[in-house]
């Protein structure tokens, strides 16, 4: 960052999260669009972090209860994300059984990685590298949504597979837990303020080559 | 008051407006940064010096591009719910699946908060997006504002996360793949026309650029 770009919020202006119109952030309200105006999203880090948490907490049941049961002449087949995931790749539909361990076990699991890593570089409790970290968020916002896939799938093969006695399907509580991450891990992608990354990062810019000179 | 042709047409592809007053500025979302907001040239976006996220994109004939492929989507959404999406011929039983029959299936089977999501990221968001921006950026072609039109436009950017339909598209694509050994599976018209609607609603929510529709309302309302 060069030291000749002026930041809105050390002049007390505040982009409007909604319109994007530039106003000192008194005013409350934009004068455009009637949004709250805040110079940054309001308790991000404690909402990311709360969100995170329940995300991570539904994220074990998600994969440990059968997102769906299939009834096949009689026979009881709970499957859960995973042993979906391995039928393909036993049946040798590689690229398949990749996008589903991709959208259904990674993107969830890099999120909260990423958010943690995020709201810790937020808090001053690791080094902000904004660049890449920026990349990084950019990244989860991107990818979160490609993770419904799976229960879009249970959907699809609950309407199409009611057979009678020959083959049913019903939808298992793993897929309202997996839902439920999908969108925790959204919700908490969208209430972080990656600017807090940057504030970081001039804080230490102005703070601490006095602090070095001091020290010795 | 009427308008004559001539001055109609000018309005829709009139380039982007700025609001009276100024300097107009642009914030980063990314990194705060402060820039005056410079007119672009059709085609080209602005990007943050200090970050490189793109502040605002000056868009061809947004308006219409944007009503246009709104309008394409309202129409395959008709289509998309009233053909099937998928066919499936097994136990000599025919099964079709259209949009609609995915959430009423899980709201059958005792799903109700799965079903409701389904519902509002196929086919709520999609039409919320869809007919709201035809109903914020018609209007504007014409230099008018429609009533409310600022609440619909602050809608359409809540509602844009949740428009989900590329994803169900990869989910029927797998579902497929799933059933293929169980069943004889084929596509429906349904799926071909959910294909286009996909092209069509990203075409329509990238045809206009957040900045430029807002401050297009902003000059059509004073």
């Amino acid at each position: 960052m060069s030291e000749s770009l002026p930041r809105a919020a050390n002049l007390g202006l505040a982009g409007c999260h909604t319109c994007g119109k530039v106003s000192p952030v008194t005013l409350g309200l934009c004068p455009r669009c009637g949004s709250h105006l805040h110079l940054r999203k309001p308790s991000s880090i404690q909402r990311t972090v709360a969100l995170m948490v329940a995300a991570t907490a539904l994220y074990i049941p998600a994969n440990i209860l059968p997102i769906m049961t299939v009834v096949e002449l009689g026979d009881v087949t709970e499957n859960t994300i995973i042993s979906g995931m391995m039928t393909f790749w036993r049946q040798g539909a590689y690229p398949i059984a990749i996008v589903i361990f991709t959208a259904s076990i990674v993107i969830p699991l890099l999120k909260i990685v990423a958010l943690t890593w995020l709201c810790l570089a937020a808090s001053g409790r690791l080094h902000p590298s904004p660049g890449m970290l920026g990349k990084i968020y950019w990244f989860t916002e991107l990818l979160g949504r490609w993770s419904m896939v799976d229960i879009f799938v249970v959907g699809i093969l609950v309407a199409l597979v009611q057979l009678g006695n020959y083959m049913t399907i019903t939808p298992g509580p793993g897929a309202l837990a997996f839902a439920g991450v999908v969108v925790l891990t959204m919700l908490a992608a969208m209430s972080f303020e990656p600017r807090l990354l940057w504030d970081r990062l001039e804080a230490l810019r102005t703070n601490s080559p006095p602090l070095k000179k001091a020290d010795p | 008051m009427k308008r004559p042709f001539s001055r109609i047409r000018l309005s829709a592809l009139l380039p982007w407006p700025k609001p009276s007053g100024g300097p107009h500025y642009s914030v980063c979302h990314v990194c705060d940064t402060l820039f005056v907001a410079e007119p672009l040239p059709e085609g080209t976006a602005a990007t943050c010096k200090c970050c490189g996220t793109v502040l605002y994109q000056n868009r061809p004939a947004s308006l219409a591009r944007a009503t246009a492929f709104s309008i394409t989507a309202l129409i395959l959404m008709v289509v998309v719910h009233s053909f099937p999406f998928l066919i499936m011929d097994a136990a000599s039983i025919r099964t079709t699946l259209n949009l609609a029959s995915a959430a009423v299936a899980l709201f059958d089977q005792g799903s109700p908060i799965l079903a409701g999501a389904l519902a509002l990221f196929t086919i709520i968001a999609p039409l919320v997006m869809a007919s709201g921006l035809i109903y914020v950026c018609g209007p504007l072609m014409i230099g008018r504002v429609a009533p409310g039109a600022v609440h619909v436009a602050k809608w359409l950017n809540k509602t844009e996360p949740w428009n989900m339909i590329e994803v169900f598209l990869l989910g029927v694509l797998v579902s497929l793949l799933k059933l293929g050994k169980v069943a004889d599976v084929h596509f429906g018209l349904g799926f071909w026309a959910f294909g286009a609607l996909m092209v069509s609603m990203a075409a329509a929510v990238a045809a206009i650029d957040r900045d430029e529709l807002w401050d297009r309302l902003e000059v059509a309302k004073s």
